[in-house]
């Protein structure tokens, strides 16, 4: 389990709005195939930090390198397509597709023909189409929702809508997928479940970059922790460390019995 | 009963030629949000094209279609680029494009004008001016044409929406802009072709439709209100929802024309009319949006 070479560095990332800085000069890496947790109380700057990988919003300054190349300034299709796919914290399935198509539409930036012989109709076009279909049915089935293929997406429970969600993001083929509290509404079988997917996605050699409050769901799963508090990184270390540490302790202030409750009983409290 | 016949043939070129304009609004609103009052002047334009082309360039008719169609999909492609990026690139409201389009709309109708006097152009049909009778059925060479070509559009149009992942990706874009643009979906590549798009189609419904009557610059804003109109009653959800727009309007207005007891003046305003009551009944069209197949 031990996580490969660093692909993505941060450094000196920071934004803000208006008067409010809600990043503040945070750095951190991700290393392949490792899953990442990104804690830290409610308005520490967590999803901000997740939407400035993702090049939904430009940083104020910084940089996030992916191999070595500047990504901020991409824009977030072509960062999609260097491999930073990401989950929605309130599902966002495009209704009215099955759940097929929503995986389909998620390996876009897969296709490679360009859109003239689609208009053609050539048979390579649609040799590729088979072959995104067919990748779509596995990934359906790893997540497994294969009973729901045909589902319109409307009629998913929202438990099987964050399958969906991860699903559509492993479509992309990417090598760092963005959870955003992925636990937050399902059921203790449901996360369970998950949980056993998001480690098949690392062992796949896919990192994860994982928001959660559900702290007995996130320190089962990730092999590294980076804490923030008012948009600043406070640590940086293991689990167990970062269950000790004075600085995460007095973040978390009145919640630091959650966090103590957590490590004994394992109740997945929201911190 | 021959009579009526004819008359429905004709009336069912007339709704091909309203939902086809009625595509060129759809194909823009649905991944953008604008409506393009311009779609009209699009057609018009074609038309012109076509006629340029086909007079000046000595193109046969049946070439002049998608050249004029090419000349269009380059002016939709340069007006979403000098007018519409630029505003939602800073930032701009929702209303701005659509002002900045009718704006357009004026400049486009000017250089017309100025471009070409005021006088009507002839434009020949593919097939010329015969007329055709299949049994019971007869019209225009022309009528016949526009069924066939507009149906061929359309069953392209919903093959590449419904049966390509392109496709799929495209209405990802009008479900859902941010999350399609987050699975790797470009938008504004998704937003150029779509007003190329629109404005081809819109110039094919241009180019059909003038040998109906002439080329002149007045026949966009009929073409832009029928079109509208089919839009609504047809339902945005949905690309057959244009056609069938189109072909209920035509219908009303040529059966209301020829056999209500009202002077033809008044029959101008069934097209109103209708938009209103549809507006007012059924604001989401005939077709509903799909849950999913």
């Amino acid at each position: 389990m031990t996580a490969g070479k660093t692909f993505i560095e941060i450094s000196n990332l920071s934004k803000r709005f208006g008067g409010l800085t809600a990043v503040d000069d945070v750095d951190f890496e991700v290393r392949e195939g490792e899953v990442l947790g990104l804690i830290g109380p409610n308005g520490a700057g967590k999803s901000t930090t997740f939407n400035l990988i993702c090049g939904y919003y430009p940083a104020n300054t910084g940089s996030i390198r992916l191999d070595g190349k500047e990504i901020i300034g991409q824009p977030p299709h072509k960062i999609a397509a260097l491999g930073i796919m990401r989950t929605f914290q309130h599902n966002m399935p495009f209704e009215g597709m099955s759940v097929t198509e929503n995986v389909m539409v998620g390996a876009h930036t897969t296709l490679h023909g360009g859109l003239i012989p689609v208009l053609l109709g050539t048979g390579r076009a649609r040799s590729e189409e088979r072959a995104l279909r067919k990748k779509a049915d596995e990934l359906i089935d790893f997540v497994g929702l294969s009973e729901e293929r045909d589902t319109p997406v409307t009629s998913l429970s929202f438990g099987q809508g964050r399958l969906l969600e991860t699903a559509r993001a492993l479509a992309g083929e990417p090598r760092l997928i963005l959870f955003d509290e992925p636990a937050a509404g399902l059921t203790p079988s449901e996360c369970v479940r998950l949980s056993e997917i998001i480690r098949g996605i690392a062992d796949r050699g896919i990192a994860v970059l994982l928001i959660e409050h559900d702290m007995h769901f996130l320190m089962s799963l990730a092999e590294r922790v980076v804490v923030l508090n008012f948009g600043s990184k406070i640590a940086d270390a293991l689990p167990q460390d970062i269950r000790n540490n004075p600085a995460v302790i007095q973040a978390y202030l009145g919640d630091a019995a959650v966090i103590g409750a957590d490590t004994e009983n394992g109740s997945g409290a929201d911190a | 009963m021959a009579d009526l016949l004819e008359l429905l043939v004709s009336a069912t070129a007339s709704g091909c030629v309203y939902g086809l304009i009625a595509l060129a609004y759809l194909l823009v609103l649905r991944p953008t949000g604008v409506i393009n009052f311009a779609s009209g002047e699009w057609a018009m334009m074609g038309a012109y094209a076509a006629y340029v082309i086909s007079d000046a360039g000595g193109l046969p008719p049946i070439l002049a279609i998608p050249a004029a169609a090419l000349v269009l999909a380059i002016i939709g492609w340069l007006t979403e680029w000098l007018t519409v990026r630029p505003l939602v690139e800073r930032g701009a409201g929702h209303l701005a494009p659509i002002l900045a389009l009718l704006g357009m709309l004026v400049i486009y109708h000017q250089v017309v004008l100025l471009s070409f006097s005021e006088d009507q152009y002839p434009l020949d049909g593919p097939f010329g001016f015969g007329r055709i009778e299949f049994g019971l059925l007869a019209g225009s060479y022309q009528d016949f044409f526009i069924v066939g070509a507009t149906i061929a559009i359309f069953i392209g149009f919903w093959l590449f929406f419904e049966r390509t992942v392109w496709g799929r990706s495209f209405e990802a874009v009008a479900i859902n802009r941010r999350a399609a643009a987050l699975m790797g979906i470009n938008l504004r590549m998704v937003t150029a072709l779509s007003f190329a798009g629109a404005a081809a189609i819109a110039a094919t419904a241009g180019v059909l439709d003038s040998p109906r009557g002439s080329v002149e610059a007045n026949m966009s804003l009929p073409l832009a209100v029928q079109g509208f109109s089919a839009l609504i009653i047809g339902g945005i959800n949905r690309v057959e929802g244009a056609l069938l727009g189109g072909i209920v309007l035509a219908f009303a207005e040529d059966l209301t024309r020829r056999y209500a007891p009202i002077p033809s003046g008044l029959a101008l305003g069934v097209t109103p009319v209708l938009l209103i009551t549809f507006l007012l009944v059924l604001p989401n069209g005939i077709l509903r949006a799909k849950e999913a197949k």
